[in-house]
């Protein structure tokens, strides 16, 4: 099984929460190494060697999007996204309360490596016990001397805010998320301009992800061609792949990409006894169905972008023979409709008629016109909003109802559709 | 009636909050970056945002009571009605579904006999169907006053009322300032986040007119010439566009 321990490395087994531990394994140690024997351009440059693409959902090169800050002598600001709420996604959590130095060891390079003076760590709100911990470690790191004033003797100063989000899925997306962070309603902005160029209070900033970063003490640690040399060329490096749905033993495993499907099924204890997959979603809630036939896919970004759909957040889940389709894609469509910000029309009012639509449908009133319409709708609103949220509905809805049309087809009344 | 605090003291909440405020301020390097974790702070100590913490935390911030209310109505986990000194939040979302969510929120709703976003008489349990909790390895799964439990079951769902019910659960209840009404709806949500939702005609007829606010402009220019004083707002554009267009005929003649 090719199970890999880099970020997870300890956990279950140790309290890495706990400083001492942390640093007995050589915690905070790429840290110090960082800001006392490297130049912030080295660390962006041995990120960008390393290949190593974000972890969030958008697999964006990190070191590139580090380089697009502008030199303009503005302060800059880093900010780690652990607003973590894409459906069936719960790396970011386990990282956060099993191992949060590490993440937080992550935030500090980041920001060094980037210029900032000021880090935020954005917790989703429900994880209250997260945030507790994280705030633990914060006040650990801070009286090791991690965090603060000129750092271990340098001219280099940082300060880390925790806060703590209050609900809304849409806060995971960037802007949405500065927009929260500066104490406003959590509505994505309008970009151009990124946050690169203006970003939280105007100023230069990076959003990056809680495993992005987690990465980076293990790339100082080892070396870019340590992780580049992993996986496929284009998607290099490991993953952590939470698994869930209907398999025995769900649960996030680190795999370096490029392992297969049928694979990450393997390790996630296979299928119910007697049941069969029938379908795959792979990369969270936004990305659209694979089937039976792509079990022996790569899962990579390359591969999935390749077969229709995405790695994204690099959650998996798997649908055996006996799942209602109507009620899977109710459920996305409802958290669609649910999470809308309401700032656009056809994602406010398109993710709810689509909603509407499936209730009526699943309670027996549906029409046969309506699965036409459903994809049809999915289909115009997408690609016409200010943030992708309004996208995400489409890629399932539309796989499923493909795949699976008689089961739509089959909540349809007879009488109904003659009436129609 | 919803969520009436009465006369009470405000006072003693505010010296509480006070102190937490101020450290929290000085950690952004704008003030307002502390609305939300100042509201956090006002729900824990009163079990959910009152009236008066938000004119609290504007007054803090510099910020119209106006916008503390359309920032904090923005986030589900802040209560603008009291609730329950137990919230359950079950996951609704697909691995938990995938994994009988279903029936167990059918269980907990015949069990408190409250359906979702709605509180029991005796003000001791919410019950609330939420989106993915980011457990779904532990599906079905939920929080209850935001502490997680997992692989739900019926019958560890029943065991976890009784111990609530005796008084013996791990997790201690919210604060409760004020009693709660049925539910912790807030009758403008609605208009705030959707107006065209409201009396949307039929998703089979997408041309149909879904948006109160465009039915009542068209109302207001069918009742004929509105006077209109001030700037050149849209509205009277159309208005005059239309007496213009009288005038001369009709466009096509132009
Ligand atoms: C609707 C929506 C929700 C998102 N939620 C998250 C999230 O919970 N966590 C996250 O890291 N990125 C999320 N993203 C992606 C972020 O916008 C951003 O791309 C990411 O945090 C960048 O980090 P990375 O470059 O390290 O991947 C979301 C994007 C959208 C459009
Ligand atoms: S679907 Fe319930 S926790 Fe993710």
């Amino acid at each position: 099984m090719p199970v890999v321990k880099v970020l997870t490395d300890g956990i279950g087994e140790l309290n890495l929460c706990d400083i001492g531990v942390y640093r007995s394994r050589g915690g905070y140690e790429q840290w110090k190494h960082a800001v006392t024997a490297m130049r912030p351009a080295d660390v962006v440059e041995l990120v960008s060697k390393s290949g190593l693409r974000g972890r969030g959902g958008a697999g964006f090169p990190t070191g590139r999007k580090w380089s697009f800050l502008p030199n303009n002598g503005r302060p800059r600001y880093m900010v780690c996204n652990c607003d973590e709420a894409e459906p069936g996604t719960f790396k970011d959590r386990m990282l956060l309360e099993e191992t949060p130095h590490q993440v937080l060891e992550g935030i500090l390079i980041g920001s060094y490596a980037i210029g900032s003076r000021h880090a935020f760590m954005y917790i989703r709100g429900e994880f209250k016990r997260g945030y507790e911990i994280f705030m633990q470690a914060v006040a650990g790191a801070r009286a090791a001397g991690f965090i603060g004033e000129k750092l271990f003797g340098t001219g280099y100063s940082l300060e880390v805010t925790v806060h703590r989000g209050a609900g809304a899925y849409i806060c995971g997306e960037e802007t949405a998320l500065l927009n929260s962070l500066e104490g406003k309603r959590g509505e994505p902005r309008l970009k151009p301009p990124f946050p690169a160029i203006k970003g939280l209070y105007g100023e230069p900033t990076v959003v990056n992800n809680v495993e992005t970063l987690a990465t980076l003490p293990h790339l100082l640690k080892n070396g870019a061609e340590w992780f580049s040399s992993v996986g496929p060329p284009k998607s290099p490096g490991f993953k952590i792949v939470s698994v869930s749905g209907h398999v025995k033993r769900a649960g996030n495993f680190e795999v370096p990409l490029g392992t297969t499907l049928r694979e990450l099924l393997e390790l996630a204890g296979g299928p119910r006894d007697g049941r069969k997959i029938v379908a795959i979603q792979p990369g969270g809630g936004s990305s659209a169905c694979l089937f039976e036939e792509h079990l022996d896919l790569a899962y990579d970004f390359e591969t999935m972008a390749a077969n229709g759909t995405m790695l994204g957040s690099g959650a998996v889940v798997f649908f055996d023979d006996t799942t209602d389709f109507v009620k899977a894609a109710h459920a996305l469509v409802r958290f669609y409709a649910h999470e809308s910000c309401g700032q656009c029309t056809p994602c406010r009012e398109g993710g709810y008629w689509l909603e509407v639509t499936l209730e009526r449908l699943l309670h027996g009133g549906g029409l046969d016109s309506d699965i036409e319409m459903l994809v049809k709708v999915a289909h115009q609103m997408t690609g016409i909003n200010l943030c992708p949220l309004g996208d995400s509905i489409e890629p399932f809805l539309a796989s499923v109802v493909k795949r699976f049309e008689p089961q739509f087809r089959a909540y349809v009344k007879p009488s109904v559709a003659v009436s129609a | 009636m919803n969520g009436t605090t009465g006369t009470r003291d405000f006072a003693p909440v505010l010296a509480q909050v006070k102190p937490e405020a101020e450290r929290l301020i000085a950690q952004y390097p704008d003030s307002r970056s502390a609305l939300l974790p100042i509201l956090h702070a006002f729900q824990n100590v009163e079990g959910w945002v009152s009236p008066e913490a938000m004119t609290a935390a504007g007054a803090m911030l510099g910020l119209p009571v106006s916008v503390v209310e359309s920032t904090a109505s923005f986030y589900t986990l802040f209560f603008r009605r009291p609730v329950g000194k137990y919230v359950l939040q079950v996951c609704r979302n697909l691995s938990c579904q995938l994994n009988g969510a279903e029936k167990i929120m059918t269980h907990i709703r015949e069990r408190l006999n409250i359906g979702h976003l709605e509180t029991t008489h005796d003000g001791l349990f919410s019950y609330e169907e939420v989106e993915c909790l980011a457990a779904c390895d532990r599906a079905p799964c939920m929080q209850v006053n935001l502490d997680f439990v997992y692989d739900l079951t019926r019958e560890n769902v029943d065991a976890l009322l009784r111990e609530i019910m005796a008084g013996t659960y791990e997790t201690p209840p919210l604060r409760q300032t004020a009693k709660p009404a049925a539910n912790w709806h807030v009758e403008q949500d609605w208009a705030q986040k959707s107006p065209g939702a409201r009396e949307v005609s039929s998703p089979n007829d997408p041309g149909g007119m879904g948006d109160v606010s465009g039915l009542r402009m068209i109302e207001r220019l069918a009742d004929g010439p509105v006077v209109l004083s001030g700037r050149p707002t849209e509205e009277r554009l159309i208005v005059e566009g239309a007496a213009r267009l009288k005038h001369t005929g009709s466009a096509n003649e132009h």
